[in-house]
């Protein structure tokens, strides 16, 4: 999968993330969290494991974090990635 | 109480009232409003209006918080409403600029600073790599040499004038890189300048003609509505868009040299190219290397000093016989196609 346009998902709210997914060659993440310090890894993880699942070979990933929980994270980059890549057939079950 | 905060989006061209509330809004934030920003995202608690934030196309501005409210991260909901607006509409990549005291205001909503004029002005973008990914193209054109030459024009439209200059740095340097300023304003629509650059210019092996980009600021764009000091204004866009040529543009190509046109007749001009040497030779203003920047005299075409103001002036008045005098063959051939299509 590839992001074709550029998209976002979320909001800049607290407990919450705003992903923004542009085109790109290869993939390119950059994270920006008021929790850097002591979740950074941690949230790229979830990032990473998140993209791995969609199959995204190119993009570039923006994240500006306000303390969001995993599931947040996750479900925010999935729907900003799937705008992004403008898919139409969908399989729900790796989205879980 | 903040879930009882309502976002709108109003059109101050429409509504005298809304003028009004938002003018009082800003003036309670020492801010001017700006004239050409007519599309305002609104905060209304119990139908008081709280915050705002205007759109000029993409760029943000104007944006205040009534001082009774600060400190609660409203900021963060306007801006979110404000870039969703924004998006919707096509506008993607978005700018701002604003005083220095409000980078950490303006970081925490998403924004990157590019570029700052100390106490007057910062630049910033919605994106930390906007401007590096711009600059990491940019270097596919890099070429090698010692002395790299660069112009930045408008050319509108292309005169034998701009191809004397070009001609006149390709022969000093090992490579010049030519950039076209990238904005609808002109007699001469964009893609039509940029081509007869290329055009104009396809004889001389060692230049690179490129559009330039939204990193080259446009005057007409640049706010000044939140500048106390009116004076301050033209030295606060030749900072900053000289600065982003320097610390990022030149870089990105080794570009060593800036190559301008002396300006005997426009007191504007001649002051931007006073301040070109300022911003791009001293090293007090940026680490990034210096820029020489070389002014080159005009070329005559009898007494007549080559611009393209005279080339749209003899336009207007149908004086065919001197465009042709003032344009390279190549800019002739699309004028003369389409004088019908230039409106004058």
């Amino acid at each position: 999968m590839k992001i074709q346009k550029e998209a976002m998902a979320g909001t800049l709210e607290s407990s919450d993330l705003l992903v923004k997914v542009m085109p790109n060659t290869g993939i390119e993440i950059v994270i920006n969290s008021d929790v850097n310090k002591q979740f950074g890894d941690q949230i790229r993880a979830v990032v990473n494991n998140t993209l791995n699942e969609l199959n995204l070979t190119d993009g570039l990933i923006i994240i500006d974090d306000k303390g969001a929980l995993d599931c947040a994270i996750k479900a925010r980059v999935q729907c900003a990635v799937l705008r992004g890549a403008e898919e139409t057939e969908l399989d729900w079950s790796k989205l879980l | 109480m903040y879930d009882l905060v309502d976002y709108s989006v109003v059109d101050i061209s429409k509504s005298e009232q809304d003028y009004q509330v938002i003018k009082q809004l800003l003036l309670q934030s020492d801010l001017d409003l700006d004239p050409q920003v007519t599309t305002f995202i609104v905060a209304k608690l119990n139908n008081n209006c709280i915050a705002c934030a205007g759109l000029d196309h993409n760029i943000i501005k104007c944006v205040a918080i009534d001082p009774d409210y600060r400190g609660n991260q409203l900021n963060l909901t306007l801006i979110d409403y404000t870039m969703k607006y924004a998006n919707d509409n096509g506008y993607f990549h978005l700018f701002l600029y604003t005083k220095p005291e409000n980078i950490a205001f303006f970081k925490a909503c998403g924004f990157y600073p590019i570029v700052e004029i100390s106490n007057l002005v910062v630049l910033m973008e919605n994106t930390p790599v906007g401007i590096k990914q711009y600059c990491k193209q940019l270097s596919q054109y890099q070429k090698a040499g010692n002395k790299i030459g660069s112009i930045v024009m408008n050319a509108n439209p292309f005169t034998k004038g701009h191809q004397y200059l070009i001609e006149f740095a390709a022969n000093q340097c090992d490579w010049v890189h030519v950039f076209v300023v990238n904005e609808d304003v002109s007699l001469f629509p964009f893609q039509v300048r940029l081509q007869l650059v290329k055009d104009g210019t396809k004889d001389i092996k060692n230049v690179t003609v490129h559009a330039s980009s939204s990193y080259i600021i446009s005057k007409a764009t640049f706010p000044t509505y939140f500048l106390k000091d009116k004076s301050k204004i033209d030295y606060a866009y030749m900072g900053i868009d000289l600065l982003i040529f320097r610390n990022y543009i030149a870089p990105a190509l080794n570009i060593t040299h800036r190559f301008v046109g002396t300006e005997p007749h426009s007191e504007v001009t001649n002051a931007y190219n006073k301040a070109m040497k300022y911003w791009l030779e001293d090293d007090k203003v940026s680490s990034s290397f210096k820029i020489t920047v070389i002014e080159v005299a005009r070329k005559l075409e009898e007494s007549n000093i080559i611009s393209a103001s005279l080339v749209r002036n003899s336009l207007a008045l149908k004086n065919y016989e001197q465009v042709k005098k003032l344009v390279p063959s190549t800019t002739w051939n699309y004028i003369s196609a389409n004088l019908d299509k230039l409106n004058i």
